[in-house]
């Protein structure tokens, strides 16, 4: 039994023009939705990547009392000190930056008026450690705060936390926001078919009576639904590349900054388009199902 | 083609619309479902059509039980029903046409067989230069006779009609009978359920009487009242 593409196409466009105003308006609820959906897929992948990136790298930093003169190598308290961290079982290594290296960066990170005070003879010096076992950092920071010759151990990992905090409420905000609005779209997209199936009442019951079969009838109405999430769908994932792209631009080269370590791979913003493609055919198909079902039923 | 076995159809609200109707049609046959109104004729013909099922008895509608039917065999039965009714149904945003080519089209039928059989079938009921009017710039007579062309464009073995004169004056009426003879006489089986005694009365068929759901008469070449 043969459906022809040129019937469902013209049914399905018929019954989107004729419901415009729904259309639209279900269209708007589905992108707005999606959109969430799609950036706090995106803030969850710029953690994750942030985390790595830092895992991956330095662990635990010890910042040195600073030495006015200084020196571009280890004095002989800071060795032993390098010494007892090294002999930790989680340490894997250590690396040795000067208080000029340490200046530099602070330089950097900090904005211009902040830096300005700075000068070499104040600024610690730091052992830099990778651990394997990066959960470590807490407790040597605990062991090593206090220590002579020690100023500060800071380990990334807490402000890690404090990102994923806030990333974290923002995300169950989001998704929260996003399945209400999700399940909205998906009544509104019921609404537009039962207003669909209304219109077209004396055409099914026509082809009722003449012996169409029931997914005849039916899929016109499915397709409308189906488009409707789509074209929701395209429109969030427009707005969540778009995003990607400020946020990229934003980020600049600077590898410090928190936008940069959360930029997310061009592949998994991919990932995200599909995936929120696929939640928008869902939540239209699932609109019409239940549309059709329940005003379409003989 | 028909045949109801002691078939009772009680509705909802307790109303038995018919009882214990038994009967037997044949291939080819013309009959008139006559009596007063409320007597169970639709009922009758929803039966035909597996638009309800009965409480009791059997129905079978070309050598097939219906009233057992699975859903997804129904609009396979339909299409060997052509279907009439007081009201017309056509739609009315779609020509003379498109009415007819609509019956085809929902059953999956390709264009070049649309593009074949709806001249055809507008040239038997006489609309072939009406074919691009829409309905509202039709007469009442001309409307049923799109009717019976959407019913028929598909040459079901059953053609059935429920009250098909009762919008239309006598003249205009006796015109459709007219086309409804034709069309039994290309060997499909015509029912036809009315009260109007006029076109039974001239065109002296079959004729079964029901009456409070109740089969009361069932007379070869009858009139629409009681005796000949
Ligand atoms: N859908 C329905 N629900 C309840 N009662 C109905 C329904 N359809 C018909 N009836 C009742 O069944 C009886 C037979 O009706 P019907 O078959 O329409 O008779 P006819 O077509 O001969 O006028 C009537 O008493 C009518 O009121
Ligand atoms: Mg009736």
């Amino acid at each position: 039994m043969a459906v022809s593409v040129e019937y469902v196409t013209r049914e399905t466009a018929t019954n989107l023009w004729r419901n415009r105003l729904m259309t639209v308006a279900a269209v708007l609820t589905v992108a707005v939705s999606l959109s969430l959906v799609g950036v706090s897929l995106l803030l969850r992948q710029g953690v994750a990547q942030a985390t790595t990136q830092w895992q991956n790298g330095v662990n635990v930093l010890v910042f040195l009392d600073a030495v006015p003169a200084a020196p571009a190598a280890p004095t002989a308290q800071q060795h032993t000190i390098y010494q007892q961290l090294v002999q930790l079982p989680y340490v894997k290594s250590c690396l040795y930056r000067d208080q000029a290296y340490d200046l530099g960066e602070a330089q950097r990170l900090l904005d211009p008026s902040a830096a300005s005070v700075l000068n070499v003879a104040s600024t610690p010096a730091s052992w830099r450690c990778v651990l394997s076992q990066p959960s470590e950092a807490q407790a040597i920071a605990r062991q090593f705060n206090g220590f002579p010759g020690v100023q500060e151990v800071q380990y990334p990992q807490k402000q890690i936390r404090t990102m994923e905090t806030v990333v974290h409420v923002l995300d169950a905000v989001f998704l929260v926001l996003a399945v209400i609005l999700l399940l909205s779209a998906a009544v509104l997209i019921l609404n537009t078919i039962r207003l669909a199936i209304f219109a077209r009442r004396r055409e099914v019951s026509v082809m009722r009576l003449v012996g169409a079969t029931n997914w005849f009838i039916r899929i016109p109405f499915m397709f409308e639904g189906i488009v409707q999430g789509l074209a929701g769908a395209l429109v969030a994932v427009l707005v969540t590349v778009a995003l990607h792209v400020v946020l990229d631009h934003f980020a600049g080269h600077n590898a410090s900054s928190l936008l940069y370590r959360m930029r997310t791979p061009a592949g998994d913003v991919a990932t995200t388009a599909i995936l929120v493609g696929m939640i928008g055919v869902v939540i239209g198909a699932a609109g019409s199902a239940i549309g059709i079902r329940r005003f379409l039923e003989s | 083609m028909i045949r109801f076995e002691n078939v009772t159809k009680t509705y909802k609200a307790g109303t038995v619309a018919l009882q214990d109707v038994s009967i037997d049609i044949d291939k080819g046959e013309f009959v008139f479902l006559v009596g007063p109104s409320g007597s169970g004729k639709t009922t009758f013909i929803r039966l035909l059509l597996r638009e309800e099922t009965p409480d009791q008895g059997r129905i079978w509608v070309a050598g097939r039980e219906i009233a057992h039917l699975s859903p997804w065999r129904i609009p396979y039965l339909r299409r060997n029903i052509g279907c009439v009714f007081q009201d017309f149904r056509l739609l009315p945003n779609r020509t003379v046409f498109e009415n007819v080519a609509f019956a085809l089209e929902v059953i999956g039928r390709p264009r070049h067989v649309i593009e074949g059989q709806v001249p055809q079938v507008l040239d038997l009921v006489g609309l072939a230069g009406k074919r691009d009017s829409l309905p509202g710039e039709l007469s009442g007579g001309e409307q049923q006779r799109v009717a019976v062309a959407r019913a028929f464009v598909n040459r079901p073995l059953l053609l059935i009609a429920d009250e098909p004169t009762g919008n239309l004056d006598p003249a205009t009426s006796q015109g459709i009978m007219r086309l409804l003879d034709r069309i039994n006489r290309t060997g499909t089986t015509v029912v036809i359920a009315t009260h109007d005694a006029g076109i039974v009365d001239q065109m002296r068929r079959r004729v079964v009487e029901l009456h409070r759901g109740e089969l009361v008469r069932d007379q070869e070449r009858g009139v629409y009242g009681y005796g000949t």
